[in-house]
C-alpha cells in the first residue's frame, strides 16, 4: 500500500527527515510514535503533499507509484486521506457543501454519477448516525465554532465518507475526551478491512487501546530508531523515550 | 484639472426647471467648492490613497431629451418579481413603469424643494456630494406615511446606456415616517460604456422606523459610479445597508450617518468585486450622538488583476453617546499580486461608557485551507471558488432575502470563473 524508502526532507532547509523507511501492507496498522519536533507530523504532511516540505533523497510509492510530485488532490482521489491533527476552520464554508463537493470530486474521478443533494444526504445521514453526530453539524460552517472533539469527529466523519485506501490520523487523539475517543475509535475500527490501511502519528499509548495497531514504530531526530509490535507502545509509556535515544 | 466642460454643462444646468432657480445659490457654491478643492490630497485628507483622476480629464456632459428611451426599449429583468418599482433611463424618469404602495408618495424635486422652501442641507463629505448638489438633474422624493409596514421591497432601478460619458446626478429623498418600515433595493445597470452616474441618497429616519436598503451597483466596466448616502436617524430607528459592487472602472460608496436619538441603529455590510485595473472608494462615517446607539461596518473586497481599493471607516463617539455598541471590520482577499488594498479604520471615542471594536485584515487566500480542501480531492481552482464563497457569504445573507441572494450570487459566480 504505503511503501516509503530513504526518505529525506528539508523545511526551510532545516532538515527534518533523515532516511525513513516504513512499508505499510494492505489491512495493516501501524503507529508512528515519538516526541514533539521529532517530525511525525511532518511526515504526514509529506504523504498528503502539503507546499514547503522538499523531499531531498528517497522515494514514496502508493499502490506501486511515485507519488512524490502528486498534487494533494490526486492523492486525495487515488485514496490517501489525512484526519489533521489541526482541522482548519472555514467560516463561511457549508459543511455539506463541502463534504458534497470532495464526495463528488472523488466519484467524477472514478466515473461515477455525481450525487445531487437528496442522494448526498442519504449516504451521509448513516455515516452521521455512526459517529453519533446530530444533522445540525451538516448546516454548520467546517469546524467553525466546533470543540476539539467536534472537529476530531467530523474529520473521521469525512474518512468514512470518502472511503480512502490510506488512512494517516494525525494525533487524532489529542483534545479528546474518553467517551469521544471511544466514538472515534469505534468508527475507524468498524472501517478496517482487508484492503484498507492505517498509519495512526501519536503522542500516547492510549489511542492504542482503542486502535490496536499491528506495528509500532519510534521516530526520534527524524528516523525511525525502533519498530516492535504493540507491547513497545506500552514500555514507551512507562519509560518514556530516553532509553531509545542516542 | 481639465473643467471647462464642467463649466459648460453647469452653465447649461442652471437654465433647467428640473429644481427652482432658487437653489442655484447652492449648486454655485458646491461647484466652487468642489473646483476650489481640486480633488487635492491636502483639500480632501481621506482621498490620500483614493485614485479619482478619472474625474479630472472628462468630457462630461449632462443628460439631454434625446437620451430618453426608444418606445420599443426592453427593460432588464427585476432582481424580485415581488415588488413596487422606480425606473430611471438615463436619468429620465419613467412615469409609465411606476408602482408603489399605499402610503408612499413620490414627488419630484421642485416639488420636494418646493414644499420645503428650497431650504435643504446639502452634503459636502465628498467630491461626489459636491458635484451631485451642483449637477442634480433627476431623481424623486419618496415620503413614507406613519405606521405603515411595506413588505415587498420598492425597486429604485438605474439603467445606464450613456456612451460619450454622460454624467448623471440622481438626488432622493426618502423621508420614513414614525413606526413606519420599507425595504429599497438600489439597482444600478450599465449597458452603455463610459457614463458617470453620480447618485446621492439622503434618509430622514423618524422615531421607531425601518429601512432595509439593498444597493446593487453593476454598471458597465468603463462607468464610473459613486452612490453617496446620507442619513438621519432618530430614536429607535434602524437602517440595514448590503451594497454589492461588481462594475464601473472607478466606483466609490460612501455612508454617512447621523445616530441623533438614542436606540438608533446603522448596519452596513459591503462586497466590491474588482478587476483588471478598477478602483474602488469606500468611505463611511457614523456619528454616534446619542446614547444606547449600535452601530456596525462589515465591508469585504476581492481583488484581482491591477485592481485596487480604499476603504476609511469612521466612528465617532461623542461625549453623550454614552453605551454606544459600534463594530467596524474591513476584510481583503487580494488574488493577485499587483492588486491592492489601503484599508484604514478608525474610532474616535469621547465618552466612558462604550462598546467599541474595530478590525482589518488583506490577504492572499489562506494556504492552510487551501490545503485541507485539496487534501479531500477538490481541485485547486474549486478549492479557491469554495473558499472566496466562503468569505463572502456573510455579506450575501445581509441581504436577507434569498431570490435576491440568488439574483446578485449568479453573478458573482461568473465573476470568480473569468
Amino acid at each position: 500500500m504505503l511503501e516509503i524508502k530513504n526518505l529525506h526532507a528539508k523545511v526551510e532547509n532545516k532538515s527534518i527527515l533523515n532516511g525513513i523507511d516504513l512499508n505499510i501492507k494492505p489491512g495493516e496498522i501501524h503507529a508512528i510514535m515519538g516526541k514533539n519536533g521529532s517530525g511525525k507530523s511532518t511526515l504526514s504532511n509529506i504523504i498528503t503533499g502539503k507546499e514547503g516540505y522538499e523531499v531531498t533523497q528517497g522515494d514514496i510509492k502508493y499502490k506501486n507509484e511515485s507519488i512524490t510530485k502528486w498534487t494533494p488532490e490526486k492523492r486525495s482521489l487515488h485514496g490517501i486521506f489525512m484526519s489533521f491533527q489541526y482541522p482548519v476552520v472555514m467560516p463561511g464554508v457549508n459543511n455539506t457543501y463541502f463534504l458534497k463537493a470532495a464526495l463528488n470530486a472523488k466519484r467524477k474521478y472514478n466515473g461515477q454519477k455525481e450525487l445531487d443533494a437528496a442522494g448526498f444526504l442519504k449516504i451521509i445521514k448513516e455515516k452521521l448516525q455512526d459517529l453519533k453526530m446530530d444533522s445540525s453539524y451538516l448546516q454548520r460552517a467546517v469546524n467553525d465554532g466546533f470543540s476539539g472533539g467536534e472537529k476530531k469527529r467530523n474529520e473521521i466523519l469525512q474518512m468514512l465518507t470518502l472511503e480512502p485506501s490510506l488512512s494517516i490520523l494525525d494525533e487524532t487523539d489529542s483534545g479528546l475526551d474518553i467517551d469521544a475517543l471511544k466514538i472515534i475509535s469505534d468508527g475507524v475500527n468498524r472501517y478496517k478491512s482487508p484492503k484498507r490501511s492505517f498509519l495512526i502519528i501519536t503522542h500516547y499509548q492510549r489511542l492504542l487501546e482503542y486502535i490496536e495497531p499491528d506495528i509500532v514504530h519510534v521516530l526520534i531526530d527524524g528516523e525511525i530508531v525502533k519498530s516492535g509490535t504493540k507491547e513497545l507502545a506500552l514500555k514507551l509509556e512507562e519509560k518514556g523515550y530516553g532509553w531509545l535515544e542516542k | 484639472m481639465n473643467t471647462s466642460s464642467y463649466q459648460s454643462e453647469f452653465e447649461k444646468l442652471l437654465t433647467r426647471d428640473y429644481f427652482s432657480p432658487k437653489i442655484n445659490p447652492q449648486r454655485k457654491n458646491a461647484f466652487e467648492e468642489f473646483l476650489k478643492k481640486n480633488l487635492s490630497k491636502k483639500a480632501w485628507d481621506n482621498l490620500r490613497f483614493s485614485n479619482l483622476s478619472a474625474l479630472k480629464n472628462n468630457d462630461f456632459r449632462i443628460s439631454e431629451v434625446f437620451d430618453a428611451p426608444k418606445k420599443n426599449f426592453k427593460y432588464p429583468e427585476a432582481v424580485t418579481a415581488d415588488n413596487y418599482k422606480i425606473v430611471f433611463n438615463n436619468g429620465h424618469y419613467q412615469k409609465q413603469l411606476t408602482t408603489l404602495p399605499k402610503g408612499v408618495e413620490i414627488f419630484t424635486n421642485l416639488e420636494y424643494y418646493g414644499n420645503r422652501k428650497n431650504k435643504v442641507a446639502q452634503p459636502t463629505a465628498s467630491p461626489f456630494d459636491l458635484l451631485n448638489t451642483a449637477f442634480m438633474d433627476s431623481g424623486m422624493s419618496l415620503i413614507v406615511e406613519k405606521n405603515i409596514e411595506i413588505k415587498s421591497p420598492i425597486l429604485l432601478v438605474f439603467i445606464n446606456t450613456g456612451k460619450d460619458q454622460l454624467m448623471i446626478s440622481p438626488r432622493i429623498h426618502v423621508d420614513i415616517g414614525k413606526s413606519s418600515s420599507i425595504s429599497l433595493i438600489e439597482h444600478h445597470i450599465g449597458l452603455g460604456s463610459g457614463n458617470f452616474s453620480n447618485s446621492t441618497t439622503i434618509f430622514s429616519l423618524k422615531e421607531n422606523s425601518h429601512c432595509k436598503h439593498i444597493r446593487l451597483q453593476k454598471d458597465s466596466d468603463q462607468a464610473i459610479n459613486a452612490g453617496n448616502i446620507h442619513l438621519e436617524q432618530e430614536k429607535y430607528s434602524k437602517y440595514y445597508l448590503s451594497h454589492f459592487g461588481f462594475g464601473s472602472s472607478l466606483g466609490s460608496i460612501g455612508v454617512n450617518s447621523d445616530l441623533n436619538g438614542q436606540g438608533a441603529e446603522c448596519h452596513l455590510s459591503g462586497l466590491c468585486l474588482l478587476r483588471n485595473h478598477q478602483h474602488l472608494d469606500t468611505h463611511i462615517l457614523i456619528n454616534h450622538k446619542s446614547s444606547n446607539c449600535i452601530s456596525s461596518q462589515n465591508f469585504k473586497t476581492v481583488l484581482k488583476d491591477y485592481s485596487s481599493g480604499v476603504f476609511n471607516g469612521k466612528v465617532m463617539v461623542e461625549k453623550d453617546a454614552q453605551k454606544t455598541d459600534s463594530n467596524q471590520s474591513n476584510k481583503n482577499i487580494l488574488l493577485s499580486k499587483n492588486a491592492r488594498m489601503n484599508s484604514n479604520p478608525q474610532l474616535v471615542i469621547n465618552a466612558d461608557d462604550v462598546k467599541c471594536s474595530h478590525g482589518s485584515s488583506t490577504g492572499e487566500i489562506d494556504q492552510d485551507s487551501l490545503f485541507y480542501l485539496r487534501s479531500r480531492g477538490i481541485d485547486d481552482k474549486t478549492a479557491k471558488s469554495i473558499l472566496i464563497h466562503g468569505f463572502v457569504s456573510e455579506i450575501f445573507d445581509s441581504a436577507g432575502n434569498l431570490e435576491i441572494i440568488n439574483f446578485i450570487k449568479s453573478d458573482f459566480d461568473k465573476w470568480i470563473e473569468n
